[in-house]
């Protein structure tokens, strides 16, 4: 065979240079592998990377594929020619870590020690539990682990389905046998933590060194700098010839604020307010009072809802299960936002919220104290299927662990760390180590060996008037479910006793006289015998509600009655108050490996909490000190504290970029989630400098961030195109024109509520709900005072709301790191035949015949002034009349004979104002942001 | 760079029409003599150049295709492969005996493991080809010289909801773009009255993943499945909840153009504010193309009967094959049809199950195959047949009923035909027991890009620019054409 590999392989896997650390010069050196895991296995060429990268062609890299015959010659060669005996010899400690972790620890290992059994680390398997060592080095037919599962009692099948562990393989059984045979051996040389794979070149990378305060640039035109953005700007500009197009029309200015800052048009009052308003500081003023609406949070929470991942639901799974408590996160951030939580501290708490203070000993609960523990639900937006059984594997909790860190690093650290979850990344320099290192972070918090339940993954924290509340609703219902439970077992018990009894005279007396003992005795009181009987014989002693009624059939109407009564008063339940949060799980965490290829079946070196190393001389690498060691590793205080260095050379650029975009349309780095080496590089590298530091001079103030962009100049001119901009700036990089923006799902939902008098604006709590109606559409639950805000909407994955999906909200997959806007036409239809805009419009338009009755002229005033936050021109208000009367006339007809004439003019009237409204909401005045 | 023309707006394919429009498409003047020419040439919308714009705009493939659209016939639920297409008659022999610990090692329902379980259906060559197909296929049957079967396919994952997101968008994780959305976007649309890539639903139940089989995940949401319901309005928001008369409707519609206008004349060189006009366009034409393109009324009574619309057993997915065909025939470029809920998910009662589920498909799919090909359609369309995974060769053994089977990924059954493919074929062969592929195994990647190959693509070109990766939908996997297919 090595001449096969001579021919197409060594050039680049053993002699020249060995590529991903594989060398394919010799055997052993092949069944070692590289960074990918081995290239064999023996005895399966199906399972054998080196087969599956030359049957699909990318291996030889450029060079020429083999041939099927020369591919077959390889197969034969490693399913018949490989003996058994040569890889036995090589069984480790690494080689069977997975058998264990895979098909044991669930029920042997961190929280739960059955028959006080470990089996994490070798010395705890050596040791092993209640019924002796697990393994005995050198001896298989001594050693307990290995026969247990060669019996088939473990894992225990009637527990299979409960953990969602399955047995292990035959493969996993011979490596574990020849593993003990071999005198269980350790783990090879550790390679772990050592040695540096990162170079200064890497290093040297602009967005891996700290930003420096640049000096403001010079410009000419210094009347265009309304602040030191402009200079940035208007410098670039100049270098082009260009310059800033001219300003924004007040009126312009004034939505556009509106919509950007809080995220709604202005009403009539607050449009004539300040368009009345001469002042030189009419502006200034309307910024500040804008940053201080308790909107603001709303608007910009969605921003980073977005990033976070935020969803009411779990996801993947068909039953999309709601979150009951997703939402305290939610307020988190509306909350922290309003009140200029300054960055550094808002991400600290999102990450490791729960290290900070002891929330486990509180007098009193607090608002704040439920904040800062809802701030790291930031680390439970990832989908997480793993609630149901059947979707509880290894492979599943390893995943939302991975998109866990995906959403922390896209959004945070603007860097593709995900992409060394299998490998080195291919293009920046982050070694697949440094990416175990920063799983090993979240590890004692998600530790996929000792995993919980989303649903169970809560902290019992709560404002004492929430919790009683609550528990007002739901103490009698409980009451009456354990009042119908409790009879029902004593109308069953009978049954079940005589059902059990039929079965166990079947077998030998002895047996059955000691199975009635068992079952005399109460579960808690039983003695080890009993306890080993009661599992034994588990399927006669226990009667399933399902096999009771089959065996009773006459129960069968009861059961059906009682089972219907128990789900109706569960159903009135109401959540109980808890929060769903990231914490650390306390006590020693399960070990983290290097997982190749990201298989759990495939562990490499070791790996310790750490940060990526590229960062190293730039910053302080991250280091953990535990802050209450008994509860908490301190894991995630580290990183947060690694994060929000004033140095950072990320954190600060990353968040002023993804601000500076939900203006500009575009951010100064265009690709916010990448700053790395394929990521673009920034166009104005300066500014987003300038902008990095000004924003930690400001004591990470986002609100100082806002009013300095807001109040630049760049901001407040128009997005007419200047001529010398058509050709010197076509696609408006260099900001000669404010860009002209298709309004976000939320912000047009939200506008076409809020022009319609259609607005709750109750803020915060459970969000509302949503309905699918019989044709398809998906609408919010109306309240009382209409529809609420998105962002206090449901956010459930499987059924989003249709005006927003169809306006781009995002797949949440994990996260969102911007927004796409496309123009198609089922946006056309959702506006023209969904219920939202066409019954707002009708609603609008009521009471405006209500406020103004026939004062035709101040209808189509009131209109401008509400959807576009404008007066209308002579022009428009006459051809708005006549469009009125076309339209009264056309309703007219369309009202048919039925109604009498005189109501039917009046409707007609009105639903004519409705169309108008209507045209209104659907033009591109309304859609966009000028 | 390898690829590159698709990981941006700026490369669709002709490049003298692209040339053209480069220097025109940002002003107004261009952005509407681009919409005037759209509707010459098929271009749905006005062109834009920004990042994330997207049109239907036909482009063109990469290398001479064999087939221009998709009919995908989705089995949600695992169709058992031991009792339709992959006959194992050593099960007979084997039957009741206990399963080997690999198979134990993966399987959903540990707790209701049963032995080995012979199919109770009778297997018989049929057609020229002599393919070997069960009793419940009597129509199949007269169809087999037309089909590629593929014996030998294999999935990563025993549970429904992971294996459909791998089947409809390679990998077992929800929020990437699905199949057709690929195909959309590699290729645009035929048609610009439509939409590129339509999915038919069964009324009865959405299938499991519900909406998230047909996203378009981080592509632009222009190809994401346009859900067609076999009832009317077959689309969502077709119509309003009042029909109005055609004088109201213009009177409103001329209302709109008049603001739409005024506001545009003030911002020249603004191409979105002329897409989103257009879009407005589009939706009206939709309006009249849509219920037309569906109208099975304008068939023969004989074409009806042949889809087995006349009988209740087969009325609702004759329904949903007949519209595909009328799709297609005004390209559509990509349809898949869903049939209630996962009506393959035979845990129990193994027979009847089957019975049923073979009973509502099995006509109205054979008279698909033969309408296309006897309207020269089934040349340029692909058909293609097929669920999530297969099942086990074991029983399964629930509280009440007979023997079911629970799911199986590591073997199953497919198959294509028409648009290029091999016919009357059969491709790769699973173990003696029918539980894994052994032979010409076919990774659900290799059959992903073996289907754009067909279309004239290559899976490793086909690429959007993400997160700094060149994501395809292949994904990273090795995946190979499967040459054997092909005709």
């Amino acid at each position: 065979m090595l001449p096969v590999f001579q021919q197409h392989c060594t050039a680049c896997h053993g002699e020249a240079s060995t590529q991903a650390e594989l060398d394919l010069r010799s055997l052993d050196a092949a069944l070692r592998g590289g960074t990918s895991g081995p290239a064999v296995i023996a005895g399966d060429s199906a399972g054998s990377l080196l087969v599956a990268k030359l049957v699909s062609g990318s291996m030889p890299m450029g060079g020429e594929r083999l041939a099927p015959s020369e591919i077959e010659v390889i197969r034969h060669w490693i399913d018949e020619d490989l003996p058994a005996s040569k890889v036995a010899r090589a069984v480790t400690e690494r080689d069977v870590l997975p058998v264990f972790q895979m098909r044991c620890v669930t029920c042997h290992g961190k929280r739960r020690k059955e028959a006080g059994l470990d089996l994490r680390t070798r010395a705890s398997r050596l040791r092993g539990g209640e019924s002796g060592p697990a393994v005995i080095p050198g001896d298989p037919e001594g050693s307990l682990a290995l026969q247990r599962v060669l019996a088939g009692e473990m894992p225990p099948p009637h527990m299979l389905m409960e953990f969602n562990v399955r047995p292990p393989g035959s493969k996993e059984v011979e490596t574990l046998k020849a593993w003990i045979a071999g005198g269980a051996r350790p783990d090879p040389e550790s390679q772990a933590e050592s040695g540096s794979l990162v170079s200064d070149e890497d290093r040297s990378f602009w967005s891996f060194r700290p930003p420096e305060r640049p000096a403001l640039p010079e410009v000419s035109d210094t009347g265009s700098v309304f602040n030191p953005i402009d200079t940035f700007v208007v410098a670039r500009l100049e270098h082009e010839g260009l310059g800033y197009a001219p300003e924004a029309s007040r009126e312009t200015l004034l939505r556009r604020v509106y919509l950007d800052l809080i995220g709604l048009p202005p009403s009539p009052d607050e449009a004539i307010r300040f368009l009345n308003d001469d002042s030189p500081e009419a502006y200034q003023h309307l910024v500040d009072t804008l940053l201080d609406s308790e909107h603001y949070g709303e608007r910009w929470a969605q921003i980073w809802l977005d990033l976070a991942g935020y969803a009411d639901s779990e996801g993947i799974i068909d039953e999309d299960r709601i979150r009951e408590n997703a939402w305290r996160y939610r307020d988190y951030v509306v909350r922290a936002l309003n009140s200029d939580k300054p960055y550094d501290e808002f991400l600290t708490e999102q990450i490791a919220g729960d290290e900070l203070w002891d929330y486990r000993d509180l007098e009193e609960v607090t608002q704040q104290t439920v904040d800062r523990l809802a701030a790291t639900g930031f680390l439970r937006m990832a989908s997480d299927p793993t609630y149901s059984f059947a979707n509880a594997s290894l492979g599943e909790k390893l995943a939302v662990v991975a998109d866990q860190l995906e959403i922390l690093s896209s959004s945070v650290l603007g860097l593709t760390v995900g992409c060394a979850r299998c490998h080195d990344h291919k293009y920046d320099p982050i070694p697949q180590r440094d990416y175990y290192r920063l799983s090993a972070v979240l590890h004692t918090a998600f530790d996929p060996y000792d995993w919980v339940d989303p649903t169970e993954r809560l902290l019992d924290v709560a404002l004492e008037d929430e919790r009683r509340t609550a528990s007002d609703h739901n103490d009698p219902i409980e009451a009456r479910i354990e009042e119908l439970e409790s009879a029902w077992t004593s109308r069953t018990d009978e049954f079940r006793r005589n059902g059990v009894k039929a079965l166990a005279e079947e077998l030998p007396e002895s047996v059955s006289q000691d199975l009635l003992g068992v079952l005399d005795t109460p579960r808690s009181e039983r003695n080890e015998i009993q306890k080993y009987l009661a599992t034994k014989f588990r399927d006669i002693l226990e009667i399933r509600d399902g096999e009771l009624t089959q065996r009773f059939p006459e129960l069968a109407e009861e059961a059906e009655e009682f089972q219907e009564s128990v789900a109706a008063l569960k159903k009135t339940l109401v959540p109980k108050p808890r929060i769903r949060a990231a914490y650390d799980m306390g006590g020693e965490p399960s070990a983290v490996y290097l997982l190749r290829r990201g298989e759990p079946q495939s562990v490499g070196e070791r790996v310790y909490p750490g940060s990526p190393e590229v960062f190293d001389k730039a910053i302080e690498p991250l280091s953990v000190h535990a802050t209450r060691p008994a509860e908490t590793s301190g894991n995630r205080t580290a990183l947060a504290r690694w994060l929000t260095q004033t140095e950072h050379p990320l954190t600060s650029r990353v968040i002023v970029n993804r601000i500076w975009l939900n203006y500009f349309g575009r951010g100064i780095v265009s690709t916010p989630e990448n700053f790395g080496k394929t990521g673009a590089r920034p166009s104005h590298p300066r500014l987003l400098d300038w902008l990095a530091t000004e924003l930690v001079r400001s004591g990470w103030s986002l609100k100082h961030l806002h009013r300095l962009i807001v109040t630049s100049r760049a901001y407040r001119q128009s997005s007419r195109i200047p001529d010398a901009a058509r050709s010197g700036d076509p696609q408006n990089m260099l900001l000669s024109r404010m860009p002209l923006r298709r309004m976000p799902a939320e912000i047009l939902y939200d506008s076409i509520l809020r022009s319609g008098d259609r607005l709750d604006s109750t803020q915060f709590g459970p969000p509302t709900g949503v309905v699918v109606l019989p044709g398809g559409e998906t609408v919010a639950e109306k309240t009382r005072g209409g529809w609420r805000r998105a962002v206090y909407t449901l956010r459930r994955r499987s059924t989003p709301v249709t005006l927003m999906d169809t306006h781009d909200l995002p797949q949440l997959s994990p996260n969102c790191t911007e927004r796409s806007r496309s123009t198609v036409a089922t946006q056309a239809l959702q506006l023209e035949n969904g219920t939202l805009a066409r019954s707002v419009a009708q609603y609008l338009a009521g009471r405006l015949v209500d406020r103004f009755p026939d004062d035709t002229a101040q209808w189509v005033e009131q209109l401008y002034l509400r959807l576009y936050a404008r007066r209308p021109t002579g022009d428009e208000t006459t051809a708005a009349l006549q469009d009125l009367t076309r339209l009264r006339r056309e309703w007219y007809a369309q009202l048919g004979e039925q109604d009498d004439a005189a109501p039917r003019r009046l409707t007609s009237k009105w639903h004519a104002l409705g169309s108008l409204a209507h045209a209104m909401l659907s033009s591109n005045e309304f859609a966009f942001i000028d | 760079m390898r690829g590159e023309r698709r990981t941006s707006w700026s490369a669709a394919r002709a490049p003298t029409r692209r040339h053209f429009f480069s220097r025109i498409a940002d002003g107004l003047h261009g952005a509407a003599l681009a919409s005037l020419l759209g509707a010459d040439t098929g271009r749905a919308a006005a062109l834009t150049h920004q990042r994330g714009a997207a049109d239907l705009a036909v482009r063109h493939p990469d290398f001479q295709p064999r087939a221009k659209s998709v009919i995908h016939l989705f089995m949600n639920g695992g169709p058992s492969q031991v009792d339709m297409f992959d006959p194992k008659p050593l099960l007979r022999r084997y039957e009741g005996q206990e399963a080997p610990r690999d198979i134990l090692s993966k399987i959903e329902f540990a707790d209701e493991i049963g032995g080995l379980l012979p199919s109770p259906f009778e297997f018989a060559p049929c057609g020229q080809c002599g393919m070997e197909v069960s009793e419940l296929l009597p129509h199949f049957a007269e169809i087999a010289d037309e089909v590629t079967l593929i014996r030998s396919m294999w999935g990563e994952s025993f549970n429904h909801e992971p294996s459909l997101y791998l089947m409809h968008s390679g990998r077992i994780l929800p929020g990437r773009p699905s199949l057709g959305s690929w195909v959309v976007y590699g290729l645009g649309s035929e048609n610009r009255n439509l939409p590129g890539y339509v999915v038919l639903d069964d009324p009865k139940k959405l299938p499991v993943n519900g909406i998230q089989n047909w996203q378009s995940g981080w592509l632009p949401p222009v190809f994401q499945g346009t859900r067609v319901r076999s009832e009317d309005p077959p689309l969502l928001n077709l119509y309003p909840a009042e029909q109005r008369a055609s004088p109201l409707v213009e009177a409103e519609r001329d209302l709109l153009r008049r603001l739409n206008r005024g506001h545009l004349s003030g911002r020249p060189w603004q191409p979105d504010l002329q897409a989103r006009i257009s879009s407005y366009e589009l939706a009206a034409r939709m309006q009249l193309a849509a219920p037309e393109a569906l109208d099975i009324s304008q068939e023969s009574e004989a074409t009806r009967r042949m889809y087995g619309i006349d009988r209740e057993e087969t009325a609702s997915y004759g329904t949903r094959c007949l519209m595909a065909r009328r799709l297609v025939e005004r390209g559509v470029r990509f349809v898949q049809i869903f049939i209630e809920y996962q009506i393959w998910d035979a845990h129990s009662d193994l027979e009847e199950s089957l019975r049923y589920s073979c009973g509502k498909t099995d006509q109205p799919i054979a008279a698909l195959i033969k309408d296309l090909k006897q309207r020269g359609l089934l040349d340029s369309t692909l058909v293609i047949w097929g669920g999530e995974f297969g099942r086990m060769p074991l029983g399964q053994v629930r509280d009440a009923g007979s023997a079911g089977r629970d799911h199986g990924p590591d073997g199953f059954s497919m198959w294509m035909a028409g648009g290029g493919v091999k016919r009357g074929h059969v491709h790769g062969i699973t173990d003696e027991l029918g539980h894994k592929a052994v032979e010409g195994r076919v990774s659900v990647h290799d059959f992903h890009a073996t289907m754009l190959h067909l279309l004239g693509m290559d899976h490793r070109e086909l690429t959007h620019e993400r997160h700094g990766l060149r994501e395809r939908l292949t994904d990273q996997y090795p995946a190979r054409v499967v040459t054997e297919l092909l005709a």
